[in-house]
């Protein structure tokens, strides 16, 4: 989850995320190292008291301030298009999920083998515990197996919402009438928080998304469990 | 005595041949030390992380603290 005072993203959770990371890290490079530039010239363009009122034309600086920026446009085109497609591999997912979104709350249905289904609704901040997350926790989490492509199909049954989990790297609205598809693999054990990310009424702030990944074995003994308790 | 005649030409073009290279120096050295500097151990950092990740001990640990709610602690 987030920390206050944070700057950059979470940890990342999946691959995905490890590489939107890097990307955005070679990106902000970038614009340091534009806006240096820019910024210096600013200050030496205003630190003088010279004046040149005859400049009519410069092939010379047209053509670096052509070239240059499109030089820095494929250097950051480059990285940006392997992480899109990257995003977009076909991954032949292990599990598949839907993630409905309600007002004001989130329901999953697990129905590759059997069908289970539950809604998630914020924890009240009056009852969380000790060491709980203001408006980040819910009753029932989304679980999912650890190192296993999942894949998440999104949708709504009243109005827009958005299933974000910044971790794990993934964002995706929920449309009432479409499903969407997204796909993330968890490369460690724990929980991720999320929040809607839609703007979808009163309540749009407090129907947040927790996704607790374990390991395989305790993956299949809860949903054994939840299947119970249905 | 007479003065020497001052420079009269040229002005803009002496102090952009001045400014532009440590404009484009400092530039870099911005880029060099973000890269050097956040970029480059961010990758080591996760890098060395999954190198020697125990996921089951880590599990575990996480578990015994009681941060999840599918698996309770070993003595629930």
């Amino acid at each position: 989850m987030a920390h206050p005072a944070q700057m950059g993203f979470q940890d990342a959770a999946t691959p995905v995320m490890e590489e939107l990371l890097h990307f955005h890290d070679h990106a902000l490079m970038i614009v340091y190292l534009i806006s240096t530039m820019v910024f210096y010239i600013i200050v030496a363009m205003v630190t003088t008291e010279l004046t040149n009122k005859y400049i009519l034309d410069s092939q010379e600086i047209e053509i670096m301030w052509t070239a240059l920026p499109a030089i820095i446009l494929v250097l950051i085109a480059m990285p940006s298009i392997r992480v899109l497609y990257l995003m977009d591999e076909i991954n032949d997912p292990h599990l598949t999920i839907k993630a409905m979104g309600h007002q004001w709350y989130w329901s999953y249905e697990y129905t590759d083998y059997e069908n289970l289904t539950f809604d998630s609704y914020m924890t009240p901040t009056q009852d969380l515990t000790p060491g709980q997350f203001r408006l980040l926790e819910t009753d029932h989490r989304m679980v999912v197996p650890t190192d296993a492509p999942i894949r998440v199909l999104v949708s709504a049954e009243d109005v827009l919402h958005s299933w974000a989990v910044p971790s794990l790297g993934v964002k995706m609205d929920a449309v009432p009438g479409r499903l969407n598809q997204t796909a993330f693999i968890a490369s460690r054990a724990g929980v991720f928080y999320g929040q809607c990310s839609e703007i979808c009424g009163a309540n749009h702030s407090f129907m947040p998304i927790v996704v607790e990944a374990v390991p395989l074995e305790h993956f299949e003994i809860w949903t054994a469990m939840m299947m119970e308790d249905v | 005595m007479s003065l020497a005649k001052p420079a009269m030409r040229g002005l803009l073009a002496k102090r952009l041949r001045f400014h532009l290279p440590i404009a484009f120096a400092l530039s870099l050295v911005a880029a060099a030390a973000f890269k050097y500097g956040v970029t480059e151990p961010r990758k080591k950092a996760y890098a060395d992380f999954y190198k020697e990740y125990d996921a089951m001990k880590e599990f575990n640990a996480m578990r015994e603290a009681g941060i999840f709610e599918s698996v309770r602690p070993s003595g629930e």
